[in-house]
């Protein structure tokens, strides 16, 4: 059965129909939610949410999107809704993240080169320092972000979603790419000082 | 391209291979010429392939549980079973 006919059992009750529809969301949402927030409870009370309120809106939707597309829609809002007034790391603009100048230039600073960070720290290791980065985005970045690239939608479906023009949707993902690899940079380059 | 950071807004598309014709050209030929544009380009694409690699979590049983129960006695009371 597709998701066509699956969405349409569930709409007029069936919830074996709607059980089946969210079987293998719970797992992605869970994992947006926890990236985003970097709070197991947060993630945990977002996930329980994002379903109930889906329930109660589940006659609401018109096959416009993808029901994925839906629930990440419906997640999303409950993350601004926790999130809302912590505190997050400011991001810079685009030109402020990137080298001065050309390399075979005297002016130039040098791009600090990292290597392979698997030989600077376990997987365990750089899995939290990722977490953390990610956590420490304003969420109008890592949203984009994650959705492009841990959720595999195309721009135009992450602009859709959180209601951006193309353009924006693709800087945003920019600038959160930009401010994480400096991030990782930071942390990277502190180990590598600390075995000199 | 004759200047660094020109093609920065494109540089995602480049990076994903989402970028075609003369602009991945001029890229392609940038980064022969620059070193800085070269860790930028690796550093940004090592980036993504970090945050994809890390731990797959899954929602504990335990939350999936209480989960189902709250949303089959929503969906009772909804259609009023």
């Amino acid at each position: 059965m597709d998701e066509k006919e699956l969405v349409k059992r569930a709409q007029s009750g069936d919830f074996d129909a709607f059980s089946r529809l969210i079987t293998e969301q719970k797992d992605k949402i869970y994992r947006l939610a926890l990236k985003l927030t970097g709070n197991r409870e947060d993630a945990e009370d977002i996930v329980q949410e994002t379903f109930l309120k889906a329930v109660d809106n589940i006659d609401k939707f018109r096959l416009e999107s993808s029901f994925g597309t839906w629930l990440y829609t419906i997640a999303l809002n409950n993350v601004r809704a926790h999130m809302g007034s912590r505190k997050k790391m400011t991001l810079k603009p685009i030109e402020e993240y990137l080298p001065s100048g050309h390399s075979d230039e005297n002016t130039h600073t040098q791009l600090f080169d990292w290597g392979d960070p698997h030989q600077l720290f376990e997987q365990k290791q750089l899995d939290q320092i990722i977490e953390s980065a990610l956590a420490a985005l304003p969420q109008k970045y890592s949203m984009p972000f994650m959705l492009r690239y841990m959720e595999d939608l195309s721009v135009k479906d992450i602009a859709r979603i959180l209601k951006l023009s193309l353009p924006a949707a693709k800087s945003r993902i920019l600038r959160a790419r930009l401010a994480l690899r400096e991030q990782l940079a930071e942390h990277f380059r502190e180990k590598i000082d600390e075995k000199v | 391209m004759k200047k660094c950071n020109q093609n920065i807004q494109n540089i995602c598309d480049y990076i994903d291979g989402e970028l075609d014709g003369s602009l991945c050209e001029e890229i392609d030929k940038h980064l022969k010429e620059c070193r800085n544009c070269r860790i930028m380009v690796d550093t940004l694409r090592q980036t993504v392939v970090l945050c994809r690699e890390g731990r797959q979590e899954h929602l504990p049983a335990e939350i999936e549980n209480k989960l189902n129960d709250a949303l089959r006695r929503k969906w009772e009371k909804k259609f009023k079973k």
